[in-house]
This record gives structure tokens, C-alpha cells and sequence, in this order.
């Protein structure tokens, strides 16, 4: 579930024009460790690490030995299995870098090793045979986040291999099952608390820059609050019969008419802290476009409902102005030649901070009406989680980091986030955690984590190593 | 796939009293007839289980112990499978009855299937369907209507003409398939491989198709002969869509895309049509109902564009399907994960094409009423168009005074029904087909084939053995 850093934020000057194409500008990672880290991007995005499969424990495996390599203690190395969705068992890995002189409180950085499900027949290519093409990486998880997962790893081990010393604990969380339950970062929030705990987090889960097809610099965002996720299953039921005798009523006509109902729903705009925030810059940054007339709209007037409209119709910023739900599933009959029993469609939503998941729940129903059965998934029942004040000196390194590694243009903001991370699970136990990978794309080509031939720069991949090693030496120093 | 009459609920004939004067079997062969049945209700024929074989042997048998030579009885084993139904090594059985001299014209075919739809114990009340049971003057069990009764009909009416030194005038050959409630493949091979081996018949009489019905207050309720079926073909809809992060929903979705193109086929009305069989069958319909219904009927037969009367007909619950083609889905499948946009969204689209038509052009009227480039329409077999048979008057008397020997006074009808049976290989082939089988069931109370508790009349059983011996003396003994 990495969040989007497609959410653009940025204050361009209005001069700036005709930018390089920033895939072409070199990498700062040396030659040597490029191979490396190539090669370990390669191993990573081969193990097929989707739920149910048994694999993640490879990847778990595969980041400890190189931990292990460089010299962290059988004894500060834990492989952790549990089982996330019912049956599925998986594997997070924490790893403690043990400052020799400690002076603060351990740091945490995290991700996950698990990735969406991928299917060869939907992709051009294998999506678990790694590529390089036309100056992408290609294959499931390169965008989300084995990329994390690789920076965060080698950029330990680089600095390792030159004497660094931190001045805190650094703890690495993987865990194996983000993209569907969220156990693992329950866990490691709770139970697992000893491992873990930490003054704060950075969550390698999702790049934060972007860039437009222009190669503006559209600014890099550090989440500070997230919507809930919380996901409903629609059912409708009859009582079916030989498919050569149609019934007047059919469960997949009437599972077709409640989709129709939700597609047209709108849910109520919300202006918040961060939301507000973001759009009071991205108000600035359309100047006074349609779209930039409609933010400044509805900041002055927050019931304004077709300004706010207008704004969510807009692909950068859609997911920002209000609750949204969406159909992501179809299953429905039991034979080509039967008429179906039942018919379900999975709707996701990805809920206002502040809104209660039943209230939606409620919302839902009244849109689709008595025949249609309204559940939240009894796997995940989405909790809203509190934000997260941006540190100062988190910010200060953010933005050397990105500003150096990345682009000086780069402007660094705090944002809402419309998807939800493990980070979601920390906060809700009072570890702060910002989203704050220095990976980057060009959107929306790039936007393809969960579909279908999900890429990254191979710049941004080499580049975010040199990122998280600056981010660490200024943050445990 | 049997289609019994009951569906229809021919309701108003005037009561007559049911097979009471007819002609009956000896003692004999009542008891040879019960054995029979009996033996093969208990063989488990289901797909998967390895049975048919063992069963068409167990028939091959009794022809050969009533003296049918050798060298004229075949077992042929073959393998039957798809992705849907699973497989199994299944086995046909061809007996052929050569004429006595010359003969005086090409094979009459008759044709059954030896296996049964699955049937679970723990559904049934009480009674193993494997087991058969003697109940209330019911035969209880799997495969009782459909149709180890037309098996051992045919079976047992030949060998009883035989021992009773009936010479056919022509070659009546046997075609018994283990495939029919699941891939067809027996037929295939029938119409196509082993026609040779069937002597090329002229026609075919399906035990599997027609029969009598009763209703609760035993008044007849009519004697159908199946001349037509629709054609089965599947279609798929699929959408395909960039799909993504579902945080960031996309305007185009391929779930709603699909959701709309459903949409339009619910509300989409094939043209109606009529054929002979179906004109004919209106035709002794519209006798029966004085209500709002029968008006409808004359109307449309009056005027075939009427597309209102047709409408209304096809909205009765007794004649669904019957008036035009009808497409309806029944299976769904989108997306790979709850929190990402769906990439791919699939619909399963089961039609029932009226005879004649050409399956490619049911796609291109879907791809019409779903007007949506994004909404791809893909067929899912090559199934091609059933045809009617024509109506024999030999064959229609021949049943009609089969059925009025036993049962006095039974109105008979042409019938289409809306499912699909072996005989479409053979019509498709240019080989009429007629079902013509002689059971009796009393509707809707027997109407439980592939259902629970399936069940028979016991006189059923027997009065089927004298209705294929009257038919096949009509037919092939003058």
C-alpha cells in the first residue's frame, strides 16, 4: 500500500522551462556499488514474494545475509514468521545496528518485502524476471518497495563498509504482509515492541519525489497523515436455477446496477490540517488556471462542493478532497451453464482522517440500496490513526538529502496520504512515522505500483541509496 | 439433459383415464426389465468415477445372451474432458439390428446416454442415489428419468421383439454415449467418426427428449416429441483497464465498464422468432389457455411481428426461452487484489441461440447491444447452429400411436427445448433427430432430474419397454 508521491506539491518558479530529463542526469552512486546494488535489486524482485506463495521468508533471508556480511551479529538479526492472512505464512526481518556510545533514543526505519499480485498473462513481460529497458528496472515491487527495501539495505552496508559508527541504534523492520493485513507492523508495534521501539520512524515505503512530463520538479512529500483503509464486500443473492430459463432477477444485473449507484456516489469534501496545507500550495502552483481558481474556491469556502469537485477530477490530486471507494473485485456464479447464486464485488475505500469506517459503511448502503449486502472485510478493519507533527530536524535532513542526492528543486512538504502504510500501526502506538523514501518518478507515466508493468528510473534506484546513506549519517550522527 | 414437458404445465386437457387398457409386458419379461434397471441405477456413472465402461459392457451383455451376434455389438471406449467438467475414460455402445433381407431403407438410429449428472447422498432424503429403492410406486435414484429408463427401454424392447421373432425391414442400430450431461463427445464421435459403424442412419429417436405427462389431479397433460433445441454457446466480456493504485481511483474502470455493458444486456430483447416445431407447439398451447396468455399466443401466431405478444409470452414462467434467443450471465471475475484498480474484469454470457442461428452472429449482436470498443466479446467454443429436424409424418404417427395405445386420448405436440442433447451432432450432420421417449411423470411433483430424489413411476418403467416396442414395429417392420 506505498503511498503516492504522485500527490504533487511544488512551488516552480514560473521561469522554469525546458528542465533536463532527469533520467538522464548521472547517478552519485559509484560503479562498484551500482553492481551491487543491481545485483541485490535483481534477487529481490525474482522471489514472487505475493501472499500465500511462501516466499517472503526469501527475501527475508536474502537482506539478512548481506546484514549479516557486513557484520551485524547473528544475535541483533531476527527472522520473525507469523501467519498474516489466515493461512498465509509469512516472515519480518529486524535487524539492530547497535551504536557503541549510544546519546539517543534508537531510530527505525521500515518496509515491506511482500508485493502485490502480478499476473503474466496482464503483463508485457514476466513480472518476476527482473529487466532493465529504455532506462527503467522493470517487475513487480521495483516501484513498491523492494526499491526501499535495496536502498535502505545497501546504504547500511555502504556505510558500514567506511567505519561509520551511529550515534543511536538503528533498527530495520521489514515485514511480509503490508499489501494485505498488516500484522507484521501490528506486531512489531506491540508485541515485538522490545526489537522495535524507537523516538521515531522513516518508512521507506513509497518515493516521496516526482516530477511532471515536463520534468518540472513537482516537489517531495513526507505523509504526516493518512486516510483509513478499510475494505467492503458487496453481495447480492437469488436463488439461481438453469441458466436456460432466465429469471427476471439475476444477482449479477443487480451487483451490475449497485456498481453503477457507487460509480456515481460522491462522499462529502473535508478540508483538514494537512490536506489544507497541501492545497494551499498547490492552489499557488496552478496560479489561476480552472484548477487552481477551484482550490483557492473551496479554501475560501470550504461547503463549496462543485469547486472541490473540480479538484478531485484532477489526476493529481484525485484521493485528496474526500473519501473515495472504488470496486477492485468481481466474483460471482459457480458454472458457465447455472444461473448465479450469488454475486460479490469487492469495493475498497480509503477513508477521511476523523471519519468512522461504519459511517461509510452506512453511506455505502444507502447507495446501493436494501438487495445488496454491505461487509467490512473481517480480515482488516481499518482504525483511524492520529497524524504525525514533522519533526525539524527530520525535515532539515529530508530536504539536505534530496537537495544534494536528488535535485535542488526539490521542495520537501508535508502531506496527507491517500493510501495507508505499515507506518499506519506505529503511529496508532506512539511512534511517530514519516514516508520518506528519496526514490522519484516521472507522473503519472511512472504510477504503476499494484498494476500493471511497474517501473522505476534506474537513476532514482541508484541515486536513493546515496540518499538514505546521507539521510543516516545526518540523522545518527 | 432431459427436458421434460412439465415445464410447460399443460394444465386444462380433459381428464382421461391413463394407460389402463394397453398392451403389457409377460411376467418375464417385467422381471428382466426390473434387473435391468435396477443393476444399472446402482452403477454410478457419474464423471470421475470410472463406471460407464463397466456399464456399457453390463449392456452389451443382454444383447448378446438375447442372441444379437458378436460381430454387430461394439464397446468403444473414449476419453471425455474439458477445464470445467473434468475428465474420465467413458466408453459408447453401438448394437446394430441388421434387416432380414434387403433392406428397404438406410438405419433407423436410436439413442441414449449411459451417464448421470452427480447426485450426493447427503442431499437425498433418506435414500442412497446410488442404491435403487422401490417407494410408494416410485423407482427412486440417480439416472431414474434421466435416462438409464429410455436405456432400459430400448434394450429391453429390442430383445423382447427379437425373442418374439419380429424381422425389422430395415437396420435399427443402438448408439448409448457416456458423455451427454457433460462434453458431448460420444455424439461427436456418433455423427462423425463411427457413422460408418452406424450404417448412416436416416433418422434418430432420442429416449433422451419427449415423454408424457400427468398433472397432480392425473389429467394428461400431453406427450411432447422433441424436434428441435437451441444451440448452447458461451461468450466472455472482457475489459481490460491500466489499472493501478485504488487510492487513486482512474476515471475508466473496468469493473463499471462491465457493469454498464451487463447492464445493456439485461435490458436487450433478441427478435422473436418462430420455427415449425414452435408454431405447432403455440398452436396446441393456445387451445389450452383462455386467459390473457393465450390471447397473447394467437395473437403472435397471427402476426409473427407482433413483438408485444411475443414479449408477453416470453415473460410466462412456463414459457421462458421459447419465443427467441436468450443470453443471460452467469459467472463474474475481476481484479487480482482489494487495494488496486482492477486490470481485467470478465463476464461468462450463457445463450440458448434459436435453431438456425449462426453462434458468430449472436457475437456480433452482443458486440452491437454492448457498443463499447473497450468491451471485448470472445466466444468460448465452436459449438455451431443446432437446426430443427423437420416433422416426419412416419415418425410423428408412429409416436403418436405409441402413446395413444397406451394412453388414450393424450394430446400430442412437436416440441424445442431450450437446453442441449446429443442429437445436435447428428442434426448439424443432416440426420433429423426426434425425441421420442415413453415415460410418464406426473408434473410438477417428478420434474427432479439432475435434481434430488429423482424419481420414477414404477408403471412407467414398464409401459416405456412397450412404448419402443410399438414404435420400433411401426417403424420398422412395415
Amino acid at each position: 500500500m506505498r503511498r503516492f508521491a504522485a500527490i504533487a506539491l511544488a512551488f516552480v518558479s514560473t521561469t522554469a522551462m525546458a528542465a533536463t530529463d532527469p533520467r538522464t542526469l548521472p547517478t552519485k552512486l559509484e560503479p562498484a556499488w551500482q553492481a551491487k546494488t543491481r545485483e541485490l535489486f535483481k534477487q529481490a524482485i525474482e522471489i514472487p514474494s505475493v501472499h500465500n506463495r511462501g516466499e517472503t521468508q526469501k527475501v527475508a533471508k536474502l537482506l539478512a545475509d548481506q546484514f549479516r556480511a557486513a557484520g551485524i551479529p547473528d544475535a541483533d538479526i531476527h527472522i520473525m514468521p507469523y501467519e498474516a492472512l489466515p493461512g498465509d505464512q509469512t516472515t519480518a526481518l529486524i535487524v539492530r545496528w547497535r551504536a557503541p556510545h549510544a546519546t539517543k533514543k534508537p531510530m527505525l526505519i521500515l518496509g515491506h518485502m511482500d508485493v502485490v499480485e502480478a499476473k503474466r498473462e496482464d503483463w508485457k513481460f514476466d513480472p518476476f524476471v527482473f529487466r532493465e529497458q529504455d532506462g527503467y528496472f522493470l517487475g513487480r515491487g521495483t516501484s513498491d518497495m523492494k526499491n526501499g527495501d535495496v536502498a535502505t539495505t545497501m546504504a547500511a552496508i555502504k556505510l558500514m563498509s567506511e567505519g561509520f559508527k551511529p550515534a543511536r541504534d538503528i533498527i530495520f523492520f521489514y515485514s511480509g504482509d503490508e499489501e494485505t493485513r498488516g500484522v507484521g507492523a501490528t506486531l512489531a508495534s506491540t508485541k515485538w515492541r522490545n526489537l522495535t521501539d524507537a523516538e521515531f520512524g522513516l518508512n521507506a515505503d513509497g518515493y516521496c519525489g516526482s516530477y511532471d512530463q515536463n520534468f518540472r520538479p513537482l516537489g517531495c512529500q513526507v505523509s504526516i497523515a493518512e486516510k483509513t483503509f478499510q475494505t467492503y464486500f458487496l453481495t447480492t443473492r437469488n436463488p439461481g436455477g438453469h441458466s436456460s430459463r432466465p429469471r427476471p432477477d439475476n444477482a449479477i444485473y443487480e451487483l451490475a446496477d449497485a456498481l453503477k449507484a457507487l460509480q456515481g456516489h460522491r462522499f462529502q469534501p473535508m478540508l483538514n490540517p494537512a490536506n489544507r496545507g497541501y492545497f494551499e500550495h498547490r492552489a499557488k502552483q496552478e496560479g489561476d488556471s480552472p484548477l487552481g481558481r477551484a482550490m483557492r474556491s473551496w479554501l475560501a469556502n470550504p461547503n463549496d462542493g462543485a469547486a472541490a469537485d473540480i479538484v478531485e477530477a484532477s489526476p493529481i490530486d484525485v484521493g485528496l478532497t474526500r473519501t473515495r471507494c472504488v470496486a477492485t473485485m468481481l466474483s460471482g456464479g459457480h458454472a458457465d451453464n447455472a444461473l448465479p447464486q450469488s454475486a460479490t464485488a469487492t469495493v475498497n475505500c480509503r477513508i477521511m482522517p476523523g471519519v468512522e469506517p461504519k459511517d461509510v459503511q452506512t453511506e455505502i448502503q444507502k447507495t446501493v440500496g436494501p438487495k445488496v449486502e454491505v461487509i467490512p472485510d473481517p480480515n482488516y478493519i481499518g482504525v483511524p490513526t492520529p497524524a504525525s507533527p514533522l519533526r525539524p530536524e527530520v525535515q532539515a535532513a529530508i530536504t539536505n538529502a534530496i537537495h544534494l542526492v536528488v535535485d535542488p528543486k526539490m521542495e520537501v512538504y508535508p502531506v496527507m496520504a491517500a493510501g495507508a502504510s505499515d507506518g499506519s500501526f506505529f503511529r496508532a502506538q506512539g511512534i511517530p512515522v514519516f514516508d520518506v523514501d528519496g526514490g522519484w518518478a516521472i507522473t503519472p507515466l511512472d504510477d504503476r505500483a499494484h498494476g500493471l508493468d511497474e517501473r522505476i528510473p534506474v537513476r532514482a534506484m541508484y541515486d536513493d541509496v546515496v540518499y538514505w546513506e546521507k539521510l543516516i549519517r545526518s540523522l545518527a550522527s | 439433459m432431459r427436458h421434460l414437458l412439465a415445464a410447460t404445465a399443460l394444465a386444462a386437457f380433459v381428464s382421461t383415464s391413463a394407460h389402463a387398457a394397453g398392451p403389457q409386458l409377460t411376467p418375464a419379461q417385467h422381471d428382466a426389465a426390473h434387473a435391468m434397471f435396477e443393476h444399472i441405477i446402482d452403477t454410478p456413472t457419474v464423471i470421475g468415477r470410472h463406471q460407464t465402461p463397466a456399464m456399457a459392457q453390463y449392456v452389451a451383455d443382454q444383447f448378446k445372451a438375447a442372441g444379437f451376434p458378436d460381430a454387430d455389438i461394439h464397446v468403444l471406449p473414449y476419453h471425455t474432458s474439458s477445464a470445467t467438467t473434468g475428465e474420465d475414460d467413458t466408453a459408447a455402445l453401438i448394437v446394430r439390428w441388421r434387416a432380414a433381407g434387403a433392406p428397404t431403407a438406410k438405419p433407423i438410429m436410436l439413442m441414449g446416454h449411459m451417464d448421470v449428472v452427480e447426485a450426493k447422498a447427503e442431499d437425498w432424503a433418506g435414500t442412497d442415489p446410488f442404491k435403487m429403492v422401490e417407494k410408494d410406486g416410485y423407482y427412486y435414484g440417480r439416472g431414474t428419468i434421466d435416462m438409464k429408463d429410455g436405456i432400459t427401454a430400448i434394450t429391453q424392447a429390442m430383445i423382447n421383439l427379437r425373442k418374439a421373432g419380429f424381422k425389422p425391414k430395415r437396420d435399427i442400430v443402438v448408439l448409448f454415449t457416456g458423455d451427454e450431461e457433460t462434453n458431448g463427445i460420444g455424439a461427436r464421435n456418433g455423427a462423425g467418426q463411427w457413422i460408418d459403424l452406424l450404417g448412416h442412419p436416416e433418422f434418430g429417436l432420442n429416449a433422451d427428449g419427449g415423454g408424457i405427462s400427468f398433472n397432480t389431479d392425473k389429467s394428461p397433460a400431453g406427450a411432447t416429441m422433441q424436434t428441435a433445441e437451441k444451440t448452447f454457446a458461451g461468450y466472455t466480456l472482457t475489459v481490460r483497464n491500466r489499472g493501478g493504485h485504488s487510492s487513486k481511483p482512474r476515471k475508466d474502470n473496468a469493473i463499471y465498464s462491465l457493469a454498464h455493458a451487463l447492464d445493456k444486456i439485461e435490458a436487450y430483447r433478441f427478435a422473436p422468432m418462430l420455427n415449425e416445431t414452435t408454431r405447432a407447439y403455440f398452436e396446441g398451447r393456445q387451445k389450452l389457455e383462455k386467459n390473457p396468455l393465450g390471447d397473447a399466443m394467437r395473437r403472435w401466431l397471427a402476426n409473427p411481428n407482433d413483438g408485444d405478444a411475443a414479449d408477453f409470452i416470453e415473460a410466462s414462467e412456463s414459457e421462458v426461452g421459447l419465443t427467441r434467443t436468450r443470453c443471460v450471465p452467469t459467472r463474474l471475475f475481476a481484479g487480482h487484489a482489494d487495494n488496486a484498480l482492477p486490470q481485467l474484469a470478465t463476464a461468462m454470457i450463457n445463450c440458448r441461440i434459436f435453431p438456425g442461428v449462426d453462434p458468430n452472429a449472436i457475437k456480433a449482436e452482443l458486440e452491437k447491444v454492448v457498443a463499447d470498443p473497450t468491451v471485448v466479446v470472445t466466444r468460448n467454443d465452436d459449438y455451431v447452429a443446432s437446426l430443427a429436424s423437420p416433422l416426419r409424418p412416419d415418425v410423428t404417427a408412429a409416436y403418436t400411436h405409441a402413446v395413444q395405445a397406451l394412453h388414450p386420448g393424450m394430446p400430442v405436440f412437436p416440441e424445442m427445448s431450450t437446453g442441449a442433447s446429443d442429437a445436435r451432432p447428428f442434426r448439424v450432420a443432416g440426420i433429423p433427430v426426434y425425441g421420442v421417449n415413453g415415460g410418464w411423470i406426473v408434473t410438477p411433483i417428478d420434474n427432479r432430474a439432475h435434481g434430488k430424489d429423482e424419481r420414477l413411476p414404477v408403471q412407467a418403467l414398464y409401459d416405456n419397454v412397450v412404448h419402443w416396442q410399438l414404435m420400433l414395429q411401426d417403424l420398422a417392420g412395415k
